[in-house]
């Protein structure tokens, strides 16, 4: 019994759900009217979490290579502007459907290949292509907001398969997550792909002294972010039914966030999907817990930050006490 | 020195086979870095099953031998000639095709992936699709990892959680599993205590009763003297002396490499 | 080309003259150049110049700080309040330069004792004290009547010879003291060995830990100087200041030819790289750009010169330059 204990808590996505736990009980108890677990409450999350879910699973698998994608709180917009115009054009939706994503992962290549071939830190580039592309999209919309719904009837299949409804109650957003979070979750950590991912971001030159080609490792991971925004971008829009040039502002760091209280380490080549799961739902547990408590939307995004350096510091005294 | 000099210089693509036909041989290398001349007339060679010590002070060109040998470097000048052919060796990939392996002190493995993952890096067996076979990853390292003689129990656990010497065992198991003809140590007992060196230095042992050939290089001719039965010592970049263990002394060796090569055996 | 290449700063400078020719040429009626722009550049100017220094030479050093903008207002919420409970404005000043010190202590801290990445430390931060300010200050905009302090206004925001702001003595009072002690003095010299190799600077008996914890209290206490200056000038308190500074200030350093991993850069670089940011953005708004292409200017900017930058220095050391 001993032993087993010991092997889960040397997982460190089981610190992670002892938070959630303890974070779920705390906020039920201490919401105004127990309004937490309510189901209208729970809904709400389930359409909402997946957000900040799916390009977390993304950004933190990137982590894990070794390297940082900034530059997400603008693909977001980015594609979610492109999928708008698309609309207004009346291209067919399945091919909508694909020209966006094929744009974020067209972002997320140019990122990847610029992060390898000037061999400069990630965060750099990508802050650099984060503006970039932000100031494009502000000055192609002109920050207006653009409606969807003059261009795209009510029921299509697009729309039932972004943000429709199972049964009329479970929003298909949080299917969606959980969907993402298996399949990247078993490429990860079963395929032998996933196994170049965490050697890429533990020892690099052991790595390529192996002949695994580490510079296609990490591009490969970049246009997975790319992907995934652009997959999160439409299905923001159709939820809010616009484009808003606001949409994915503070990602890039909820997204960091997410990953390191799921465990994973800043310097790469430790952490796991599961662990980025639940922290996802964690932070989000978080934001929505201390708003059902009546705190300020600004008090938010502090605790936000003092989460990521808790976590990061916690993370790093986990790893030394169990010498792993 | 000189039987082996005179087989070398009639070279075509091919040596005349034996059975002491050398695993690997160097002929007349040069290598020039800008205007630094790295390497100057060097003839090297290493015969199967054999340990040879490559030793010499930093600077004495060592490295940018081995380096040449497992492909990261371009010989400007001479041939290099593996198991009787000659072989262009332009990429690390091309040497370990060939069976040519080196395994470096810090950049061999990934501290937080398990032994398992580690020693299957990049060459993970696959069941469909690409999914790993990890029953037998954890089967085969273990394998091989217990043939070496070092007694580690679960190939779960991460490779930090390893004492210097097991690591470098971890490592040479691996090119060991691989079916390296050659092995390159570098440094390998750098940064380890006598216990871990002479574990290292029992590995070696155990490579050469697998029919494997080794390049142990070391500054630390103590080491190089416990473990190898051949010298070949450079300095400034051209060889000083080629010299088998049962040929000389300790003593004469220290004296030698001190003296600069004037004092012959 | 190689006497060009060693003077790195000679690189920016040139930068710096040719794009204030270019904007004062290309502004209509040539408004940039003229007294009104140019006391506005010198004086709001030096605010964010200080804070590049100072950001500059914690680059050096290895580090990050991305919560200089949070810094910032947190620093001129403190003194809106100390000033506001009646405090002598001495006082106040003092108080909240020791604030400012103790923020970036913490910022410090942390990064060296956890060992966390020092850009996701203050990333954490950075949320941390804009939220808190937001929080407290209820996201509010308020007047404050400075102008009862003849002499400290004079001394902070007034004007030498009806052209000269104060702020710009300021600048190149804290610049020159920064860039004597890192070129001439030793604990320079610390600083630039334990960015270039920490474990070097440390087997030679340097405390790595207390020069990086030194350098980010340093950048705390200046950015709440800077906050304070910023007050004295507008007279207001405003919850969004220094929003986006921490990337602007990165962009000056790396234009200035610091490295982006330490170790490599000199002030007169940063000095210049300042400059250079602060005309661009002074610049723009002239030649009627809009506002939403600064971002992509930045983004492009940021990149291109850390590429530029890097192949620069590589060339340098090839051709056997010191590092500056």
């Amino acid at each position: 019994m001993q032993r087993f204990l010991n092997r889960i808590l040397s997982y460190r996505a089981s610190f992670t759900l002892i938070v959630f736990i303890l974070l779920l009980i705390f906020f039920e108890i201490f919401s105004a009217e127990h309004s937490f677990f309510k189901p209208a409450n729970l809904t709400a999350m389930a359409r909402l979490a997946p957000d900040l879910g799916i390009v977390s699973l993304g950004v933190g698998t990137l982590m894990i290579a070794g390297e940082f994608d900034l530059s997400v709180s603008s693909t977001i917009p980015l594609c979610s502007f492109v999928f708008t115009k698309l609309l207004g054009w009346g291209f067919p939706l399945i091919a909508i459907l694909f020209i966006t994503i094929f744009t974020g992962a067209l972002i997320g290549f140019s990122n990847g290949i610029m992060v390898v071939k000037t061999k400069l830190p990630s965060f750099i580039i990508t802050l650099g292509t984060m503006l970039f592309w932000r100031g494009l999209v502000y000055a192609a919309s002109r920050m207006m907001p653009i409606g969807i719904r003059s261009w795209l009837d009510f029921g299509t299949w697009l729309e039932k398969l972004f943000v429709g409804a199972i049964g009329g109650e479970l929003p298909i957003q949080i299917l969606w997550f959980i969907f993402f979070a298996i399949v990247l979750g078993a490429f990860v950590h079963f395929h032998r792909f996933g196994n170049w991912i965490f050697v890429t971001g533990d020892n690099e030159t052991a790595a390529r002294a192996m002949g695994i080609n580490t510079g296609m490792v990490k591009t490969v991971c970049y246009v997975m972010v790319g992907v995934l925004c652009s997959f999160m971008g439409m299905m923001q829009n159709l939820r809010i039914e616009s484009f808003a040039a606001n949409q994915g502002v503070g990602f890039e760091l909820k997204a960091i966030a997410s990953s390191v209280v799921g465990g994973t380490a800043l310097t790469g080549g430790i952490g796991s999907v599961l662990g980025i799961f639940l922290g996802t739902l964690t932070i989000q547990i978080i934001e929505n817990g201390l708003i059902l408590m009546g705190a300020p939307p600004f008090g938010i995004s502090a605790f936000i930050g003092a989460a990521i350096v808790i976590f990061a510091i916690l993370n790093v005294s986990i790893a030394r006490k169990s010498g792993r | 020195m000189s039987d082996q000099k005179s087989t070398a210089r009639d070279s075509g693509t091919t040596l005349p086979k034996g059975n002491d036909t050398p695993l690997v041989k160097m002929v007349d290398i040069h290598k020039w870095f800008g205007k630094v001349c790295a390497l100057r007339n060097i003839d090297f060679h290493v015969n199967r099953g054999e340990i040879v010590g490559l030793v010499g002070d930093n600077g004495a060109g060592k490295s940018t031998l081995i380096k040449i040998l497992s492909g990261f470097h371009h010989a400007d000048r001479g041939e290099i000639f593996f198991e009787g052919k000659k072989e262009n060796i332009n990429t690390p990939k091309i040497a370990k095709r060939l069976g040519i392996e080196t395994v470096y002190q810090e950049q061999a493995l990934a501290p937080h992936v398990s032994i398992s993952r580690n020693v299957f890096m990049g060459r993970e067996p696959t069941k469909s699709f690409g999914f790993m076979n990890r029953k037998m990853m954890d089967k085969e390292s273990m394998g091989a990892i217990t043939k070496l003689g070092l007694r580690i129990k679960d190939p779960e656990a991460a490779v930090e959680a390893l004492s210097g010497g097991q690591r470098q065992g971890v490592a040479i198991a691996r090119v060991m599993y691989f079916k390296a003809k050659l092995v390159i140590l570098d440094e390998p007992t750098m940064a380890l205590s006598v216990k871990e060196s002479r574990q290292v230095m029992d590995f070696m042992q155990q490579l050469k009763a697998e029919g494997i050939s080794v390049i142990f290089i070391t500054h630390n001719i103590f080491h190089a003297f416990q473990a190898a039965e051949r010298f070949f010592i450079l300095s400034h970049g051209e060889a000083l002396t080629d010299v088998k263990k049962k040929d000389t002394t300790i003593d004469h060796l220290i004296e030698f490499i001190v003296s600069g090569g004037q004092e012959m055996e | 080309m190689s006497a060009l290449i060693r003077m790195r700063s000679l690189n920016v400078f040139v930068i710096f003259i040719v794009l204030f020719l270019v904007f004062s040429i290309f502004s209509p009626g040539h408004r940039f150049f003229s007294r009104e722009n140019m006391k506005i550049f010198l004086s709001a100017g030096a605010e964010f110049n200080i804070v590049a220094i100072v950001v500059g030479m914690l680059m050096i050093a290895g580090e990050f700080d991305l919560s200089v903008g949070s810094i910032l207002v947190f620093s001129s919420w403190n003194f809106y309040v100390f000033y506001n409970a009646g405090v002598h404005i001495l006082l106040a000043l003092f108080l909240t330069l020791c604030v400012g010190g103790i923020v970036g202590f913490i910022n410090g801290i942390i990064t060296v004792k956890a060992q966390i990445p020092s850009f996701i430390t203050t990333l954490g931060t950075m949320l941390l004290w804009r939220g808190v300010t937001l929080f407290w200050s209820g996201g509010l905009q308020a007047g404050m009547e400075l102008e009862k302090n003849p002499v400290m206004f004079k001394a902070i925001a007034g004007v030498i010879g009806d052209l000269i702001p104060a702020q710009f003595l300021w600048f190149l009072g804290i610049a020159l003291i920064i860039a004597l002690v890192m070129h001439y003095h030793k604990f320079g010299n610390w600083i630039f060995t334990t960015g270039d190799n920490k474990m070097a600077a440390r087997a030679m008996g340097i405390n790595t830990d207390r020069i990086k914890v030194i350098c980010f209290t340093v950048v705390g206490i200046c950015v709440a100087f800077v906050s304070v200056m910023q007050m004295f000038r507008a007279s207001t308190f405003s919850a969004r200041t220094g929003d986006g500074w921490e990337l602007k200030a990165i962009a000056a350093s790396v234009v200035g030819g610091t490295a982006l991993t330490g170790g490599v850069g000199s002030m007169m670089g940063v000095f210049w790289g300042a400059l250079v940011i602060s005309i661009i953005e002074n610049g723009l708004i002239f030649l009627r750009i809009n506002y939403w292409w600064i971002f992509t200017v930045f983004g492009v900017i940021i990149v291109s010169t850390a590429i530029i930058s890097k192949y620069i220095e590589q060339r340098r050391v090839m051709l056997g330059a010191e590092r500056n």
